[in-house]
């Protein structure tokens, strides 16, 4: 029995190390899905961002991975897939490099941008004066609105209404301010991720959330018990996230950015991650905000 | 040096309720592991064999299980299934039944530090089992693992940490560090203060369970 | 109950690539941990050869600096380092890293995740082996001395290999604690195994089925389960042939009552 035993272990043993090892192999590098090269990819200077972008072969998005449908992770692939992923494969291309994606928290993304460990941020990310302080922003490239979700049979109707009640939002978002300013007392329940709000507002731990209508929007999807309230308190005019201080890098990505929308690759995208699953009526094109007028909708407290 | 001393000042209110809540959080998830840690070991030194493979049971699952992992499932799986529990009960809940299954293995080895013999003359002067372990086995256990249970609240202070950081989301000292810095941007100050509410706490218990051991342990 | 066994909720399962997918995030905290303890037991090494050292000028800033990683929660430590690390490092640590690992760890973020588990575990590991350490008759070491041996070589020939082989029994008990707490990384966003659970449970966004959280962590829990009771049973059996062998035990090593299989099994 002893000798049957120890063949055991070392069976047991050689499983797990077959595993590693298998693992490891198995994971073959991306390949390489930008088969299309972009039409011409310009030649940039040396020094600027864009040229050491080319010159490394890859630039480093941080997205959100669990935030439909702008950002998700998605299992069946292993990679995320969003409007956001799409506008990160968009400006990579134009690039004429191959985008690499990091899961960008509300939470972690400024810090990662600024230590260098991405090079972008499009991660449903809003303006403000304050992040404008440590980060440059490009022109907006989307519009969303501040909303609440709740249940279908919640008595919740207004942001009034939100005073003593359970509130969950994002750890960093705009919305830990805001909600402090409109509804004082209400209950606020930070997290890390909102797939985490999601859970809670579905077993009942929380109220409601609040967030970017179309960050709830993926959770309706996700479970038709839930329903916005259609209040679109708060104007969030996304922006991506570029290193402070780099303006050649920005006008790079303004240029991509217009560019998207000029082509007609903005709506196409838009209809698809969001126009397929709300109303005709709250449909919007193309942001027409300007950067200047983006940043005066949350100016610095003092 | 001045900013170390203003983020102080400026946050302390978040760091000290965060510091309550923690304590709060460790103290009743300690008695939660202390009650059913004592159940479990009662089952694992019963001379009855089902006793004992429950028992082992419970705690090989509960030993073998990350933490953060067994709160998913403790808090997102319960809730799912119907039952309304609260993030507090769930993150006491979970600590102290995680924490239980250590406090049952060390309660194991204090019984059998105080030996089978005694069970034995026990039961056999007619003492039933339950009777045997409250009065004569269980004290005496208790008191030979003064040192081991100290050094498991230790593990629950910092436990607790993961409590916080999960979809339970209390406010825990954690918790509000990561507010400030998300505030402040000054990480290096932020979390040293952090620190040392994590050690005050730490340090409070030791210097807690070495009285605790001066005064009732037994030594064998 | 019935939501537990209720079989709608176990098809995500076998459908599509679910299964692998959480498995793929497993192999990441298993190979995170690999590299965790072969750096700890490093580390472990040197610190404990401090502890040790009979100057007090050298054992005592040693022991101040084991106490403080020892007393901290993992996840405190590795947040921080998330932030802290510099980004020289950083890079150094992407360069650095072979590419036949998964692309989850050429993540240059492990960096912050591995100093962290590293300085915790180092610490404990430093304990571990004090302990071994210590438990050798002091007889051997004087009897070493006599015969001449520098301190260095007394180390070397005479403690620390019979030391250090008492204490494997507690290292790979402590592997099975590593293991545990390499889920604390995906706090920094690392693509391991909770991150694709969570990634799993949205999945019903893609259409396809809806996979529920309780039996998704299930899975995981199980995998957790698994891989650890098996170390748990080596570290038992090598326990138990090193009693034999040499009749003696480690002490219980001070503190580590949070460790997994270690010294109950009287029976």
């Amino acid at each position: 029995m002893e000798r049957g035993r120890r063949w055991h272990l070392i069976a047991i043993a050689m499983l797990v190390l077959a595993a590693l090892v298998l693992g490891a192999c198995g994971d073959d590098d991306d390949d390489d899905d930008g088969g299309e090269e972009a039409a011409q990819v310009e030649e940039f200077q040396s020094g600027t961002t864009m040229a050491e972008l080319q010159d490394a072969g890859e630039i480093t998005i941080g997205v959100k991975y669990d935030v439909p449908p702008f950002g998700l992770n998605n299992p069946q692939t292993g990679e995320p897939e969003g409007f956001d992923v799409d506008l990160g494969n968009y400006i990579a291309e134009r690039l004429g490099v191959e985008a690499q994606f990091r899961e960008a928290t509300s939470d972690n993304r400024i810090p990662l941008l600024v230590d260098g460990t991405i090079d972008l941020i499009l991660s449903t990310m809003t303006i403000t004066e304050e992040r404008d302080l440590e980060i440059d922003f490009s022109e907006p490239y989307y519009i969303a609105n501040g909303d609440v979700l709740v249940p279908a049979d919640s008595d919740i109707q207004t942001l009034d209404d939100l005073n003593g009640r359970r509130v969950c939002t994002a750890l960093g978002s705009t919305y830990q301010e805001t909600v402090e300013k409109e509804a004082p007392d209400a209950d606020l329940k930070l997290i890390d991720r909102y797939s985490e709000c999601l859970e809670l507002i579905q077993n009942g731990s929380v109220d409601a959330v609040t967030t970017d209508d179309v960050i709830l929007t993926g959770m309706v999807i996700q479970d038709d018990s839930l329903e916005i309230l259609g209040l679109e308190y708060t104007t969030e005019p996304y922006g991506a996230g570029i290193p402070d201080g780099d303006t050649e890098f920005k006008q790079f990505v303004d240029e991509s950015i217009a560019e998207f929308i000029d082509s007609g690759t903005w709506q196409e995208r838009y209809d698809e991650w969001v126009g397929q699953y709300i109303p005709e009526e709250q449909q919007q094109g193309p942001p027409t905000m300007t950067l200047e007028e983006a940043l005066k909708l949350f100016p610095l407290e003092k | 040096m001045s900013e170390l001393w203003e983020v102080l000042t400026e946050h302390l209110p978040e760091f000290s309720s965060g510091l309550w809540v923690t304590f709060r959080l460790v103290a009743i998830a300690f008695v939660v592991a202390m009650v059913v840690g004592t159940l479990i070991a009662a089952l694992r030194v019963a001379p009855v064999r089902w006793l004992n493979r429950i028992g082992g049971v419970y705690v090989e699952t509960f030993r073998n299980l990350p933490l953060l992992v067994l709160l998913f499932i403790a808090f997102a799986g319960l809730r799912r299934a119907g039952v309304p529990i609260s993030p507090w009960v769930a993150g006491t809940a979970s600590l102290g039944l995680y924490t239980a299954a250590y406090i049952a293995e060390a309660l194991r080895s204090g019984v059998f530090a105080v030996g089978r013999g005694q069970i034995d003359a026990a039961l056999s002067l007619g003492l039933s089992y339950p009777k045997t372990m409250r009065r004569i086995i269980l004290p005496q256990a208790f008191r030979t693992v003064i040192p081991a249970l100290g050094s498991l609240v230790i593990a629950m202070i910092k436990n607790s940490a993961i409590v916080g950081a999960s979809l339970v989301a209390l406010p825990d000292l954690l918790k509000e560090t990561r507010q400030v810095q998300a505030e402040t941007a000054q990480p290096d100050e932020v979390y040293f203060w952090g620190a040392v509410g994590y050690l005050l706490l730490t340090v409070t218990a030791t210097i807690a369970f070495r009285y605790l051991e001066r005064r009732f342990a037994i030594r064998r | 109950m019935t939501y537990l066994f209720d079989p709608d909720n176990w098809e995500w399962l076998w459908t599509g690539n679910n299964f692998r997918f959480l498995f793929e995030g497993f192999l990441v905290n298993l190979q995170i941990a690999a590299i965790a303890i072969v750096f700890s037991l490093i580390f472990g090494l040197m610190l404990a050869l401090l502890r040790i050292s009979n100057r007090r000028l050298i054992s005592f800033p040693a022991g101040i600096w084991v106490d403080v990683w020892r007393n901290l929660p993992l996840i405190f430590i590795i947040l921080y380092l998330a932030l802290a690390v510099p980004d020289a490092w950083r890079q150094a640590y992407s360069d650095a890293i072979p590419d036949f690992f998964p692309e989850a760890l050429q993540d240059e973020l492990v960096l912050g995740a591995l100093l962290g588990l590293v300085l915790y575990n180092s610490a404990v590991l430093c304990e571990i082996m004090r302990s071994g350490i210590l438990s050798l008759d002091r007889g051997q070491r004087e009897a070493a001395a006599s015969l001449g041996l520098t301190y260095f070589q007394q180390m070397r020939f005479v403690v620390l290999p019979q030391g250090l082989r008492r204490m494997v029994p507690a290292t790979v008990s402590q592997l099975i604690t590593l293991n545990k707490d390499t889920t604390l990384v995906s706090i920094i966003a690392i693509q391991e195994v909770v991150r694709h659970g969570s990634s799993v449970t949205g999945a019903g966004f893609f259409g396809g089925v809806q996979a529920p959280i309780l039996q998704v962590f299930i899975v995981i829990g199980l995998m957790f389960v698994v891989v650890n009771l098996a170390l748990s049973r080596l570290s038992r059996r090598l326990e138990i042939r090193e009693r034999r062998r040499t009749g003696t035990t480690m002490k219980p090593v001070e503190g580590l009552e949070d460790q997994v299989a270690l010294q109950t099994d009287t029976t």
